[in-house]
């Protein structure tokens, strides 16, 4: 089962369940949070931890940087993008925050972004606010809200700046948003930052893998994704694509480290081996002590991948439309037996990922008194029970008064497991209405 | 113990554990079991479990260096510790950075960039080894107060080593502190060489502004795993984690947190997570600090080991090389794991240089002996030797001993630690005696 070069095929679903190491009797369908990946993938990786213990440095200063190289070129050319503005960060807030932090602010700049914004980006956002001279606006925006109105909102709001005598700088956005899970016209905003001069700046986290993505079309100022997320790669690895003609603006990485070549140029002692690749290739191949174990592993994940199968298709294709299928199949399977909906606009756009999100049949009024902290505390104790009694997670919003079960497909799961967590998620409502979440910590046997 | 414990491929001959550590087999063990636990309930672990596993790790190193808990949390490396203190504060004009030439070069990058991003100047004392600890101390307060005299000026932070990258020598740190305090300046400790390594139990005491340490280095975890100190007094100068994720609190958000209040955990809550990473290291301190116990027989042994092995097998290898180990006056800079001891090559100079002062001190017997110098070496030729000698180290006889080039000689660093013994580094000295005797340009060379 190992040597990923001697398999002929995976088929979705069961057989491909058998490749991973989740636990007898658990079921995963949380997928979109923090991944999971292969056994064999899990060889390599180990394999390359046990050459790092070894022989120390001469695997750290020497092997790995020549491993490195083989995975950049590997995630370029599965990104359409040159090889020269790819780089590997621990994890997309890693990518948000080095733009972010790196560029330098006027009065009246402004970062734009949209009220769905991953909680840890709109922290960073934040925080740059309050020490630079940045300003920051958020477009508002509510799910179901349909792909022409996105993009007008957000157009607006660039007009609405600019009349104002505001610069807007640079825009974030999701190619698929993180709570409630759905798919954003991000090339349409893209376009809109080119078209208003705007720098674009893509959170791509749930990205590589997920869905058919081709940089040097899309042409995005930054761009970051999780390989940890949706490529089968080990935590934590994201890509960070930056076109040469953006690399000036990052000086530094985060931290700052060896790579960093100061404007006057001077004598620094740098322990690693001299190189010839450029200051932005070069920054992030070390930046700090990391294990980047899980960066050398993208070839070995894609070539695992490209043994997948799916009726008549192979590799990313069957991986595509598998899960494309599987998330509208568990949304219809689970909203029909909780007598609910999916998340949806009138065009059909949102579900066009591994998402779905089906509200549940419980009232913020009846059960919660209209109160937010109720509410959220209904939603810790049905995550916590899940885990609890029922031996699964799915990830779970309070949005528009709403709870909305996020639930996420995977090339080891099928319909099955849907149809199961449709009745358990039935359960869960019933005793949410017997008031059991208002009694003391459900024990867990976690 | 080398082959029974640790993970070192046979023939390779470890004398660098001061660049990226070592750890043995069952905190592998242990690490992996972690891993494995992760990958089968990803979400159950991650939000259920690893939080308690995190605070009973957090609790381990704060007994270690007997301080609060509430003072320490982890980050993947010193340089990010560093990063983190550096960013966190605000600077004005006229502040200050000093730091010593022998700075880790990458927190020196982090200073230049401040710099270079912030109203923020900074001042490098050069510092030549060996030289005495209170002539150290008097250098520094020297030039803090020459700045202070300057209109306008103020010393806002200081940064020092405990034991210092290159030479790997200690340096009287706490006394630098406790400089620090009389002149009125914040001090910023990067003990990437620390905890594990030398003695920390009076950190409390010494009371250092900040203080960073990586535990991958000397305390037998994998890597990345660091420990990141900051007093209770000083925890609302750190708004932010790098990079800026969950924990954050925007302003109109935050409490100021209070020595008072004791049960307030404010670093922990900040720390606790800052994007997703693979958290094994950090949880893997318990194990690593159990195995230290239970068969290394305890802190206080495996420091006296390390440092007789150190202390006796410098001398040795200087004995058969007919060289010297760098010491001052006090034998204080050789108070740590490491032994830096001069290669038998002897350069031409015109100042005086550390060989020249070292020399002096030699004794009658060793004065004039089988120094491979009919003629004296070219000094622009030094780094090239480094080079080929540690190439030839790596290529022939699997090993890597760090060497540098410095003061008028070749001085290579070894790190003892409980896996090595005499005999090797009694072959170590076999060894560099053959490499220099190779060399071009020597004696029995052309």
């Amino acid at each position: 089962m190992d040597e990923i070069c001697n398999i002929k095929s995976i088929s979705c679903g069961t057989e491909a369940a058998k490749y991973f190491a989740l636990q007898e009797g658990y079921r995963n369908l949380n997928h979109g949070s923090f991944g999971t990946y292969p056994t064999p993938v899990r060889s390599v990786l180990r394999n390359y931890q046990d050459r790092a213990e070894a022989t120390p440095d001469a695997f750290i200063r020497y092997e790995y940087p020549e491993r490195l190289d083989e995975s950049r070129a590997a995630i370029a050319k599965y990104l359409h993008a040159p090889i020269e503005s790819c780089v590997f960060v621990p994890n997309a807030t890693t990518g948000i925050n080095t733009v972010l932090r790196n560029l330098v602010y006027e009065p009246d700049d402004v970062i734009i972004y949209f009220a769905t914004i991953y909680g840890a980006c709109e922290k960073t956002v934040s925080y740059i606010v309050e020490t630079t001279p940045a300003e920051a606006r958020k477009v508002p925006c509510m799910y179901p809200v349909s792909d022409d109105d996105l993009c007008d909102a957000f157009e607006d709001a660039v007009r609405d700046l600019k009349v104002n005598d505001k610069n807007p700088k640079i825009a974030i956005f999701d190619t698929i948003v993180a709570l409630p899970g759905v798919l954003a016209p991000f090339e349409r905003l893209t376009q809109l930052c080119k078209q208003y001069d705007v720098l674009s700046c893509i959170d791509g986290a749930h990205g590589v893998g997920h869905i058919p993505l081709n940089l040097s079309e899309l042409g995005p100022d930054f761009f970051v994704s999780n390989c940890h997320k949706w490529l089968h790669v080990p935590r934590g690895c994201a890509v960070f694509y930056v076109p040469e003609r953006n690399q000036h603006l990052m000086r530094s990485t985060l931290p700052t480290s060896h790579g960093f070549v100061p404007t006057d140029g001077g004598a620094i002692n740098n322990p690693l081996p001299p190189t010839s690749k450029s200051d932005f290739v070069n920054s992030f191949e070390f930046v700090g002590t990391l294990d980047n174990s899980p960066f050398l592993c993208v070839p070995d994940a894609l070539e695992w991948r490209s043994k997948v199968t799916w009726n008549d298709k192979q590799g990313e294709e069957a991986i595509f439309a598998y899960n494309l299928h599987l998330a509208r199949r568990s949304g219809q399977i689970v909203s029909g037996i909780l007598g609910t909906e999916v998340l949806e606009n009138k065009q059909g756009t949102l579900g066009d990922c591994n998402f779905a999100n089906v509200r549940l049949p419980l009232s913020f009024k009846d059960l919660a008194e209209s109160d937010p902290a109720k509410a959220a505390r209904i939603g810790q104790w049905i995550v916590k029970t899940l885990v609890a009694d029922y031996q699964t997670f799915i990830a779970m919003v309070f949005y528009d008064e709403s709870w909305w079960m996020r639930l996420s497909s995977s090339v080891y799961l099928t319909e099955h497991d849907f149809e199961w967590a449709g009745q358990v998620l039935k359960d869960v409502c019933d005793r949410v209405r017997k008031e059991e979440w208002k009694e003391n910590e459900s024990a867990t046997k976690l | 113990m080398r082959d029974e414990h640790f993970l070192f491929s046979g023939s390779y001959v470890p004398l660098n554990h001061g660049s990226y550590g070592a750890f043995p087999a069952a905190v592998r063990t242990y690490q992996r079991s972690l891993q494995d636990q992760t990958e089968s309930r990803s979400d159950a672990f991650i939000r259920f479990k690893a939080p308690s596993l995190l605070l009973e790790s957090r609790t381990a190193i704060a007994g270690l260096l007997q301080v609060p808990r509430q003072t320490v949390v982890f980050v993947p490396n010193a340089t990010t510790g560093v990063n983190t203190v550096l960013r966190n504060l605000s600077w004005a004009d006229g502040d200050v950075i000093v730091y010593l030439s022998t700075a880790y070069g990458a927190c020196e990058k982090t200073i230049l960039h401040i710099c270079e991003t912030t109203p923020a100047t900074s001042v490098r004392i050069d510092v030549s080894f060996p030289i005495e600890d209170d002539d150290l101390v008097d250098l520094f307060r020297l030039r803090a107060q020459g700045i202070a005299a300057q209109q306008g000026k103020r010393v806002k932070v200081a940064m020092f080593d405990t034991v210092c990258t290159f030479p790997g020598v200690r340096l009287p740190w706490e006394a630098l502190v406790e400089a620090c305090k009389a002149e009125g300046v914040l001090s910023l400790i990067d003990g990437a060489h620390g905890i594990g390594h030398i003695d920390l139990f009076d950190l409390g005491q010494v009371d250092p502004d900040f203080f960073t340490s990586n535990c991958y280095k000397w305390l037998f975890t994998p890597r990345p795993c660091a420990i990141f100190y900051v007093p209770t007094r000083h925890h609302h100068l750190i708004r932010t984690t790098y990079p800026t994720s969950h924990g954050f609190k925007p302003s109109q958000e935050r409490q100021i947190p209070t020595a008072a209040s004791s049960d307030s955990d404010y670093l922990g809550e900040l720390f606790k997570w800052a994007a997703t990473v693979d958290m094994s290291p950090y949880l893997s301190t318990l194990e690593a600090l159990r195995f230290r116990s239970n068969v290394c027989g305890g802190e206080a042994a495996i420091e006296n080991y390390c440092f007789d092995l150190a202390q006796q097998g410098g001398k040795r290898m200087a004995q058969l090389l007919e060289t010297e180990v760098m010491d001052n006056r006090n034998a204080k800079l050789s108070q740590c794991c490491f032994a830096m001891v001069r290669l038998p090559l002897r350069f031409a100079s015109d100042t005086v240089s550390t060989t020249d002062r070292v020399m002096d001190r030699r004794s009658e017997a060793t004065r004039g002996g089988i120094e491979y110098n009919q003629q004296l070496l070219p000094p622009e030729r030094g780094p090239e030797f480094v080079k080929t000698i540690m190439d030839k180290l790596r290529d022939e006889h699997d090993t890597w001993i760090p060497m540098k080039f410095y003061s008028g000689a070749i001085w290579f660093r070894i790190s003892a630690q409980v896996y090595l013994e005499m005999a090797d580094l009694e072959w170590a000295a076999g060894v560099l005696s053959k490499l220099c005797k190779e060399l071009p340009g020597s004696a029995s060379g052309s």
